[in-house]
């Protein structure tokens, strides 16, 4: 950046160093912890023999079950995505083209908003929305549009409500960066030859969005599928998601070594995506780079 | 803050001075706008309806609601359980901002002006804790406790919370740094201060609106965090977010929209007052 400094690291670079400590303690250690109790037989600090094994994962994938398990989770994770994208794209576009001061500040609050509510309580507010007896069921009752409540809570459908609602001001503000960095001009240039704003949008807006879909895209999926409130809560522990499966391996039968490989594969698929997700963002600065 | 406001303007100006009228076409520009404010009504109504739940009197979910009181606020307030939850979120979320606003801005300075080797992979992976689910980082420290035998301490909590806030505090003192101009630093060195001096007159002034806006994303994602506090947290010393998690489990009654409502108002004023000092706008891109 600046011309006078050296290419060699100066005084300053020790202060990465208290970072640098908290990431290997806290970080690294206990994730290398996981992987090394993920191939054990039980904990080496109480039991004194200990030997090395692929049970845990063996288990995995000679159970159905827990591939059963898997599957769910990343199912809901991809629902929830492309519900996220679907109302999450109109709104960055709104946010990423709108005039008004004022209005980016509103509508930047609105997007906020959730996001500041805990997840516990945007959850509880799903329940009181979704349940037998809830906002929703009441509401179409007394219009009489149905006679018996609608199942909304305890299923899929009501998980991936409140996971879209926990996730999508991330697609918002990934797509809205993206999005206000195309030039305007080109949909206006695409219009001018004749093009409807639908179709100029479909030419040229989506397709040097892309980059900005996929970021987004990655990191809902990379949360919804480690969500654990929302799942729990909305499928009332009728509904197992990866997440779910490990806390239970820890609070109810005390399987560390089982948890831990479970850990270990929710850590492997997140890391696929995280990198994936920087690849996405990288495409979308190079793009700039170009202009 | 006034670099980005004064490169933005060109660009505006750029556009308006090539615009041609559009024709009309009101159904399509009807229809985006009726589905964006659907799509606002979404986000914003199930914090409304908390609201409503937390005033509504009756014992359990009513729609409509009936009428108004303050009968769930008293019962958070007067309820042992939920005062100390409240308190030791706060306690947790104090120390939490103080060590990842303290850590996090001296790694951003680091990473700006240290002429580090490989920073890019270092940015990397002081961002992944907001990417990797936060529920194996709890299960991976909960492990790590477990086998040194420390039992669940609160500093282990608040380790725990410092490494999913710091890359907030990272994130936004980095794009401070990398806005500002370093011939500022480099005329105060001409004239003579010291490295120290730079540091405490020049740079900290310059940087300190996005490491306040990096304290308070930690102190909201601290008071709010939940997947890690769950692993970490001890029974009868859990925070805020766990408690009313546990309730809920049981209970479904208007205690919950007031322990909500308040957690909200906090949240809020976190937030008007971040907005008030330094600005939004620039600090939440993801």
């Amino acid at each position: 950046m600046s011309t006078a400094a050296s290419q060699r690291p100066n005084g300053l670079a020790l202060f990465i160093l208290p970072s640098a400590l908290l990431f290997a303690l806290f970080f690294f250690l206990p994730i290398g912890l996981m992987a090394v109790m993920s191939v054990l037989t039980g904990n080496p600090v109480v039991m004194p023999k200990v030997a090395f094994t692929m049970r845990h994962y063996v288990r995995m994938i000679d159970d159905p079950f827990y591939l059963e398990v898997i599957w769910t989770t990343i199912r809901i994770g991809l629902v929830t995505t492309l519900v996220a994208l679907a109302i999450g794209y109109p709104l960055a576009h709104w946010m990423a083209r709108i005039k008004s001061r004022t209005g980016h500040a509103l509508l930047l609050m609105a997007v906020l908003a959730p996001m500041l509510t805990g997840i516990v309580v945007r959850t509880f507010a799903w329940m009181t929305l979704l349940s037998d007896k809830g906002v929703v069921n009441q509401t179409l009752m007394s219009l009489g549009l149905i006679s018996q409540p609608l199942k909304l809570m305890y299923t899929e459908t009501g998980i991936v409500v409140g996971l879209v609602h926990i996730y999508v001001p991330f697609m918002v503000l990934t797509l809205t960066g993206v999005i206000g960095r195309i030039d305007e001009r080109l949909e206006q240039a695409a219009e001018n030859l004749g093009a409807s704003p639908f179709r100029a949008f479909i030419e040229v807006t989506l397709p040097l969005s892309l980059p900005g879909i996929l970021a987004g895209s990655l990191l809902v999926f990379a949360l919804a599928i480690s969500a654990y409130v929302t799942p729990i809560l909305l499928g009332g522990f009728q509904i197992m998601t990866l997440p779910i499966l490990i806390y239970q391996q820890i609070s109810a039968n005390f399987n560390v070594g089982f948890a831990a490989a479970l850990g270990i594969v929710l850590l492997i698929i997140s890391l696929i995506l995280v990198i994936a997700y920087n690849r996405a963002l990288g495409l979308v600065s190079g793009q700039r780079e170009l202009q | 803050m006034q670099t980005t406001a004064s490169s933005s303007l060109p660009a505006a100006q750029q556009t308006a001075s090539v615009r041609i009228p559009r024709p009309t076409r009101p159904y399509g520009r009807t229809l985006y706008l009726a589905a964006n404010i659907a799509i606002l009504v979404f986000l914003l109504a199930p914090i409304a309806i908390v609201v409503v739940f937390a005033l509504n009197p009756t014992p359990f979910i009513q729609f409509p609601p009936v009428g108004v009181s303050l009968r769930w606020f008293e019962k958070f307030f007067a309820s042992r359980d939920f005062m100390h939850a409240l308190w030791f979120s706060l306690e947790v979320a104090v120390l939490t901002t103080l060590s990842a606003t303290i850590l996090g801005a001296s790694a951003a300075l680091a990473l700006a002006r240290g002429n580090l080797p490989g920073t890019r992979l270092i940015v990397a992976t002081m961002l992944s804790p907001l990417m990797l689910p936060a529920i194996l980082t709890g299960l991976a420290l909960f492990q790590t406790y477990v086998l040194l035998d420390v039992g669940r301490p609160t500093w282990g909590l608040v380790a725990g919370h410092t490494l999913v806030t710091l890359p907030y505090v990272v994130r936004t003192t980095l794009a401070v740094l990398h806005n500002f101009d370093t011939r500022l630093e480099e005329a105060a060195q001409n004239l003579g201060a010291s490295p120290l001096r730079i540091f405490f007159e020049v740079t900290l002034p310059l940087i300190k609106p996005g490491v306040l806006a990096g304290a308070i994303f930690a102190f909201i994602v601290s008071f709010d965090q939940f997947p890690v506090s769950l692993f970490l947290v001890s029974p009868g010393n859990e925070t805020l977010p766990v408690t009313l998690f546990n309730y809920l489990k049981f209970d479904l009654d208007g205690t919950i929209g007031a322990a909500s409502v308040v957690s909200i108002v906090l949240a809020f004023v976190v937030v008007i007052g971040l907005d008030r000092t330094v600005g939004l706008r620039s600090y939440v891109k993801l």
